[in-house]
């Protein structure tokens, strides 16, 4: 069996969330019309972000990237190039990067979890050559985006459960494996993998991880 | 015992493109045009078993034939491919496999007397015709010089030929109204509305009302009427439609027809993105990276777009098919039936394009902050829009009558006159100069959509084509991908964005501004007799196998170039 490394891209490798993107995509929309509405849209997903609870990320995620309705593929892709080559290829985590380089190094299966959208996170993925990317896949009907996720919806809802699945899937063995997150949202996964850590964590993250006796890794 | 191979229809396998092609003699026309220089340069790299070209073209400027072919030979980047694989005996290949006959396609057997014309065509196995006139309004005795009665000139010569074979290439757009899926056939005598009529009789009645008109205006009015009434709707389709029928009623003759829908930029050979001169979509392309991005045109209507190098493919399929004797009447060359691009998709792709452009470090503050996030749209031709094209014509009037002529120092107070009044009579005719140059800017563009406006907005087509990809899943793999029918595999976002648009700013929109596009320094020559080696070989040596460099930019650093001036 095979010892693999998750990292929750969002805080771990980079800064921004997936809100974030979304909300580029939608003020780079046709149409001032269109950017306001698909911008109000990302806007209310926000406050449901920070205030849901663990179990209802799957809502505010899917609320998140509900903004690109009826954004054709063509623009969500150009966009997402746009956004990567701007926003996120050139300004990557050093600490996550050092740990994904050491992960590799010791001879680790690379598992990226990120909010992002495929377009977003494949590009990421594929530039740091990680064996696995789970991520958001948006679904496209006719050419457009039906402002909905395909399943599973991927946020930090995806836990125990969705882990030992992959783990049995991929032939991996979870106690000897390490899981990177930086939001209390993370902790679902964290305490699922055998060694968890946590990376320049949120206030409530910080406390899970005192009390856990998980590793703090600061930027 | 004889084995017979089989190809995937089940049927027997013809013999490979390179057999069929081998030791023949092909007499062409239009080489000095877009898709012409292309298909030339293409046989002559891929294969160079041909025995000889003969190639009708005209002087100009002075200029004989075969000077001009000569230059367009050296210079041109669609050959570039060809030069770069012969290199100092791309003079000696063009001595061995090229005759340039200088011809006049209007005349009686294309200038040349009967003698001449006798002589040349008794070794000659196949016609190539791709001459014609693309101007969708030129003055109609032009439009019927170049694109009928040089068609029929051609064929004159084709039935003297050897061979007894011509392919010509027209347009899907002979389509004409009404909208519907076009059949890849011709009912003979039967016009695009379905009316009954006679060809030879329509020729003859077109040419004697255009000699009885003085003016431009009228003959061209006369002409669309006409085409019109057969439901063509406008010059150059009425003229190419009725060559086509006027062509299949010619007797001892076999044609075949290869109808190319709108020819585009290179995919690969003999370049990434390669174009020349002002094409169909340039200008509409161009339209759209400006503020006047509202595009008239039906989202959900085909816009057939085919690579000049797909064109290419396809009238080498559609030649070797008529040099078997296998040759059908029609050929489309069509992308919208098995793998359409609607005008939304194409629209949405350019705004994307244009976006990416204008984002860019040089790009000035009015287009990374205005023209960036002012995106095209397709729009209904007749709706009423705030800054339609004919509302900002009348401000941009209105401006200039107000400014016209003025004198500002008259309205400002005296003591102000002495510092202001020049700098302010400056500023007012520069503006009235301005406010002139936007109205006629647009007056064009008006002129352009209006004449557009049947194939972007009114009519919606979708080209049977089977013909085309039967003859490529005939073929061996290899010839397959050499040869075959390849609009299947395009994918048009990468195409758009990747090809097309940068390809139409490097080679059309540059001559669309007044500006120049680049063109090869000739190669230095040395001629050194590798060719007749090269041509007896049977394969094609690892250096003919080599692609052609994708774009000027290729690996193997920038080339030379110098400008020519549009």
């Amino acid at each position: 069996m095979q010892q693999a490394a998750f990292f929750r891209v969002e805080g771990t490798l980079l800064d921004r969330p997936a809100l974030a993107a979304a909300a580029w995509l939608a003020g780079n929309a046709r149409g001032l019309g269109g950017r306001a509405l698909r911008l109000g849209n990302v806007a209310f997903a926000a406050p449901l972000s920070l205030a849901s609870s663990l179990a209802s990320g799957a809502t505010a995620t899917r609320v998140t990237w509900m903004g690109l309705r009826g954004m054709t593929e063509d623009r969500v892709e150009v966009l997402a190039e746009e956004y990567y080559d701007e926003y996120v290829q050139d300004d990557l985590m050093d600490v996550g990067r050092r740990l994904l380089d050491r992960a590799r190094k010791d001879g680790r299966r690379i598992v990226l979890l990120s909010d992002n959208i495929e377009q977003i996170a494949g590009r990421l993925a594929e530039a740091l050559e990680a064996d696995d990317l789970i991520c958001n896949r948006l679904e496209i009907s006719r050419g457009k985006a039906t402002g909905r996720l395909e399943e599973p919806v991927v946020g930090s809802h995806l836990a125990g459960q969705w882990a030992r699945g992959f783990a049995k899937e991929n032939d991996i063995d979870l106690d000897l494996s390490w899981a990177y997150g930086a939001h209390a949202g993370d902790s679902l996964l964290l305490s699922a993998i055998g060694k968890p850590c946590v990376v320049d964590p949120d206030f409530r993250l910080r406390r899970i991880a005192r009390d856990n006796d998980w590793p703090v890794v600061e930027r | 015992m004889s084995v017979v191979s089989v190809d995937s229809t089940g049927t027997a396998a013809p013999p490979p493109i390179v057999e069929t092609f081998r030791g023949k003699h092909i007499l062409v026309t239009g080489v000095t045009g877009f898709v012409g220089k292309v298909w030339l340069s293409m046989v002559l790299t891929e294969l160079p078993q041909i025995r000889k070209f003969t190639l009708l073209a005209r002087g100009r400027k002075g200029v004989g034939a075969k000077a001009r072919f000569e230059e367009i030979a050296e210079r041109s980047p669609a050959l570039r491919p060809l030069r770069e694989l012969y290199g100092s005996d791309f003079r000696q290949l063009l001595r061995d496999k090229v005759d340039v006959v200088d011809a006049r396609l209007s005349a009686d057997l294309c200038g040349l007397s009967e003698a001449e014309a006798d002589a040349l065509m008794a070794d000659v196995d196949l016609v190539v015709h791709v001459a014609g006139l693309t101007d969708f309004e030129p003055d109609p005795p032009l439009a019927i010089e170049a694109n009928l009665r040089g068609a029929l000139n051609v064929a004159e010569l084709a039935k003297r030929s050897a061979g007894k074979r011509m392919l010509h290439i027209s347009t899907c757009f002979v389509a004409g109204r009404p909208s519907r899926e076009v059949p890849e056939s011709l009912e003979h005598g039967i016009s695009p509305l379905g009316v009954k009529f006679d060809p030879r009789q329509e020729l003859e009645e077109l040419s004697a009302d255009m000699a009885s008109l003085a003016t431009v205006r009228a003959r061209t009015d006369h002409a669309m009427a006409r085409g019109q009434r057969l439901g063509w709707p406008n010059i150059y389709t009425y003229t190419k439609g009725l060559a086509e029928h006027l062509l299949l009623m010619t007797p001892e003759l076999r044609v075949s027809i290869l109808r190319p829908a709108i020819v585009e930029c290179a995919r690969s050979f003999p370049m990434l993105g390669w174009n020349e001169g002002i094409n169909t979509s340039g200008p509409l392309v161009w339209l759209l990276g400006t503020t006047f991005c509202r595009f008239p045109s039906r989202a959900t209507n085909h816009f057939d777009v085919v690579p000049v190098d797909t064109v290419a493919r396809g009238m080498i399929l559609a030649a070797a098919e008529l040099l078997r004797d296998e040759g059908r009447e029609i050929y489309h060359v069509a992308s919208g039936q098995r793998n359409p691009l609607t005008f939304g998709r194409a629209v949405e792709l350019t705004a994307l394009a244009w976006r990416r452009i204008h984002g860019r470090k040089q790009a000035t503050t009015f287009e990374s902050l205005v023209l960036r996030h002012l995106e095209a749209r397709p729009v209904e031709a007749d709706g009423d829009r705030l800054l339609d094209v004919n509302t900002v014509r009348r401000i941009a009037r209105s401006v200039r009558s107000l400014l016209k002529g003025r004198d500002a120092t008259t309205a400002l107070p005296e003591r102000m006159r002495a510092d202001l009044g020049d700098s302010l009579n400056k500023r007012m005719k520069s503006a009235s100069m301005k406010a002139r140059n936007l109205d006629r800017q647009l007056g064009r563009v008006d002129d352009m959509l209006r004449t557009y406006r049947p194939f972007i907005h009114d009519h919606d087509w979708i080209y049977e084509t089977t013909a085309l990809p039967a003859a490529t899943a005939r073929l061996s793999e290899d010839e397959r991908a050499r040869f075959g029918f390849d609009v299947d595999d395009i994918d048009w976002r990468s195409y758009w964005l990747d090809v097309q648009v940068p390809g139409l700013e490097m080679w059309c929109i540059p001559i669309l501004k007044g500006d120049s596009v680049p063109e090869d320094e000739p190669l230095p020559f040395n001629a050194v007799g590798r060719i007749a080696a090269r041509a007896k070989s049977d394969e094609p040596t690892d250096e003919s196998k080599r692609g052609p460099s994708a774009c000027p930019e290729a690996a193997d650093g920038p080339r030379p170039q110098r400008s020519v001036s549009a």
